[in-house]
């Protein structure tokens, strides 16, 4: 590794920061911000490749921090370490801020040494290659793949489709949308949670794992947080859109996965900054498993 | 249906009297004995609609007069009747005919009421006294179901009570679970550093003692003793012990800092909960307001800065416990009605009847309308599911039980500010308000 990697720790108790910066020290060029106005400050001035943020602080809450460093350094991998398990703030925080990575307080050792290898594993690939301008390839059509029979989310999605020319699937259970997968090279994925009975949610695990560059997107009534925390973990999901589905919000979702879509599309592989968690879950992980095998032949066909 | 044949059941099926009876022929049936009961008799015409009803007082009134009988008792009956009667359908409920008869009846009371079928022709005689009769076994038994949904009603809001208290209880514990987070956090890896970090100076410990037995032992080669040198040179290089300290001394320091957080939220919990104490004790109000304001941190901090003016407060007797869930309530109201970060200030102080508690902040403030209703029970501004609207109400209803009050003053954009006056009342005089509330 060339360049050290740089990781920004943003909590408003100092303790937290002082026991993290003495973990994580040896490792990697570590440096701490109790108040998040500074932290921005800081990432304003200088290369940061992860920055880990507190969810309640005074000044700012850790899903408003993350946007806005997303808005000034943008290749920054963020995670959100944070003592609640708050619905609201694990969605402003994926939608807005495009976490990584969601961890809890008090924090597994291991887990938090693991998930910061990762990450800097990622951004040490990224370091290395130049990020590619897309601006060319920004009308491209992609294929959007709809698992969803809500008639709401099908009129969006379709009106998305026609104005930008992009081609739509849809399927009606998990086993149409592996014949789908299989058949054609789908960049985004619109789904519910539930489809015909069926739970998705392994599915979208799997994707990330074989298919890094499809960006799901989740549109759902179920307010769950830790289900949420899985999916952003382990499925490394988009978005992340409660129903009733709010038009203008789920438009610009569709718009910034298509973007992105684009961007990734363009570059080598080692810019695609995503690597999901394996489901913890032992029941799932044999999901997630046996859905891979199902779609080796996609696997195949990204390979060659 | 049931109203309409409660009436049918004071139907009594009289025989009625032609018009053209004569007047003496209606008093001996009025003698007889199956018409005792009834002050009047109906007249009813050939078609069967009834005419009028003829009174035993009016035949009285013929016969008091001095050859009364002689002179009329021959007439025909219709010349004496009431020619309007009170006339009541069968199908009217009962309630509807007792506000009909009650509203024509005259005192004395001297005829009955004829009861027609819904096409008008006459059924029956219904007396008054009948009428009551039902009436008041209704009365007795609307009054036993009122009775009925009253426990009920009373049960329910015990419940509610109940759940609202169960609601601030789980407030209150996932707000300190919360708040114990984040030292258990850093105490936990706090101390598995810890670990890592001593382990080197273990291993340079054990090299120091075999340099320290190589020297000590006249037997030791040079060989031996120059790995033994090596060997403890390397072990001070890898634990580098004074790099060390700060660092451990740091871990230690904050570790224990931690541990007294989590002992201090501990006690505070206890505190604030008092359970094990009675209802009525002196108590310093300022204790409270710390004690809610540590359990309400969590929820506060993030919201607003809370800046305290404390002032000297004599002890007052009062259930620590209940003005603690008061003041949580009203510290939460204030964090959840600021949008963005504001402030919420909490003064004390003591007049020579009462002692106040003021929780002001400078949120979104409440209109006129709200205002108005604020202390109703199941008034809330909150989405459904989020809050109870009890949590107000029974804190109007703590504090008056303590004989003190509970105002508010607010304005839409400026904020809002409680104010509660705890009164300084003779012992005795609180006991038996406690006791009243307990």
């Amino acid at each position: 590794m060339t360049a050290p990697i740089r990781i920004l720790f943003v909590d408003d108790e100092e303790r937290i920061l002082r026991s993290l910066a003495l973990q994580f020290r040896r490792q990697y060029q570590v440096s701490t911000e109790s108040d998040p106005r500074r932290a921005l400050q800081r990432l304003q001035s200088e290369p940061v490749h992860i920055l880990v943020s507190d969810q309640r602080m005074p000044q700012m809450s850790g899903a408003e921090l993350l946007a806005q460093a997303r808005e000034i350094a943008p290749q920054t991998l963020r995670i959100l370490l944070t003592g609640y398990s708050d619905l609201d703030a694990a969605v402003e925080a994926l939608n807005s801020g495009g976490i990584f990575r969601y961890l809890t307080k008090p924090w597994d050792q291991q887990e938090m040494a693991f998930t910061l290898r990762q990450a800097a594993e990622i951004a040490a690939r990224q370091a290395q290659v130049e990020v590619l301008p897309s601006a060319s390839l920004l009308a491209a059509p992609l294929n959007v793949l709809l698992l969803d029979d809500d008639p709401q989310t099908l009129a969006v999605v379709g009106d998305f489709c026609v104005a930008g020319g992009h081609r739509l699937s849809r399927a009606g259970n998990l086993a149409e949308a592996l014949a789908v997968l299989n058949a054609q090279s789908v960049d985004l994925l619109v789904s519910d949670l539930k489809l015909a009975g069926e739970e998705v949610a392994p599915l979208l695990k799997t994707l990330a794992q074989a298919h890094p560059r499809l960006l799901s997107l989740v549109v759902t009534p179920f307010c769950d947080t830790q289900a949420l925390l899985r999916l952003i973990n382990e499925a490394q999901i988009f978005r992340y859109l409660p129903k009733p589905i709010r038009r203008g919000l789920f438009e610009k979702g569709l718009l910034a996965a298509a973007e992105q879509a684009l961007l990734w599309r363009a570059q080598p592989a080692q810019v695609v900054g995503r690597l999901a968690q394996v489901p913890r879950e032992e029941r799932e992980r044999e999901r997630v498993g046996s859905l891979l095998g199902m779609l080796g032949r996609l696997r195949e066909r990204l390979i060659a | 249906m049931t109203t309409a044949s409660a009436l049918a059941r004071l139907l009594k099926p009289v025989t009625p009297l032609a018009p053209e009876m004569s007047i003496a022929d209606v008093a001996d049936r009025l003698l007889t004995p199956q018409h005792k009961a009834f002050l009047s008799l109906p007249i009813v015409d050939a078609a069967g609609r009834p005419l009028g009803l003829v009174s035993r007082s009016t035949l009285q009134d013929i016969f008091m007069q001095r050859f009364g009988r002689d002179l009329r008792g021959r007439h025909p009956v219709q010349e004496v009747m009431n020619p309007a009667p009170l006339v009541v359908s069968l199908d009217t409920s009962l309630e509807e005919a007792a506000k009909q008869i009650t509203g024509q009846l005259h005192y004395p009371i001297t005829e009955d009421f004829i009861l027609v079928d819904g096409q008008g022709a006459y059924r029956g005689l219904g007396t008054v006294l009948d009428l009551l009769k039902a009436m008041e076994a209704r009365i007795a038994q609307r009054n036993a179901v009122l009775r009925r949904a009253l426990v009920e009603l009373k049960e329910s809001q015990t419940q509610l009570v109940q759940s609202e208290k169960m609601a601030s209880l789980g407030q209150m514990v996932a707000g300190v679970a919360h708040e114990l987070n984040t030292p258990l956090a850093y105490v936990k890896n706090n101390l598995q550093l810890l670990r890592e970090l001593s382990a080197p100076l273990f291993e340079l410990a054990e090299a120091q003692a075999a340099l320290a037995d190589c020297l000590a032992d006249p037997g030791c080669d040079e060989a031996r003793l120059a790995s033994a040198l090596d060997h403890a040179a390397k072990a001070r290089e890898q634990a580098a012990p004074e790099l060390l300290v700060d660092d451990l001394e740091q871990l230690f320091g904050d570790t224990l800092y931690g541990l007294e957080q989590i002992g201090e939220l501990v006690v505070g919990l206890k505190d604030f909960a008092r359970l094990d104490r009675a209802m009525s004790e002196e108590v310093d109000l300022n204790d409270c307001v710390r004690s809610a304001l540590l359990i309400a941190r969590n929820s506060i901090k993030d919201k607003a800065e809370t800046v305290l003016q404390l002032g000297e407060l004599p002890c007052i007797p009062c259930a620590p416990s209940q003005v603690n869930q008061v003041l949580l309530n009203l510290l939460t109201n204030a964090a959840q009605a600021i949008d963005g970060f504001g402030q919420i200030r909490v003064k004390t102080w003591a007049e020579e009847a009462a002692v106040f508690v003021s929780v002001q902040d400078n949120g979104r403030g409440m209109s006129a309308q709200v205002l108005a209703r604020i202390f109703d029970p199941f008034f809330t501004t909150k989405p459904v599911g989020q809050g109870t609207g009890l949590g107000l109400s029974i804190s109007f209803k703590i504090i008056q039980d303590h004989g003190g009050l509970i105002r508010v003053a607010s304005e839409p954009g400026r904020g809002t500010r409680f104010l509660i006056r705890l009164p300084r009342p003779l012992a005795a005089e609180l006991a038996t308000a406690l006791k009243r509330s307990a």
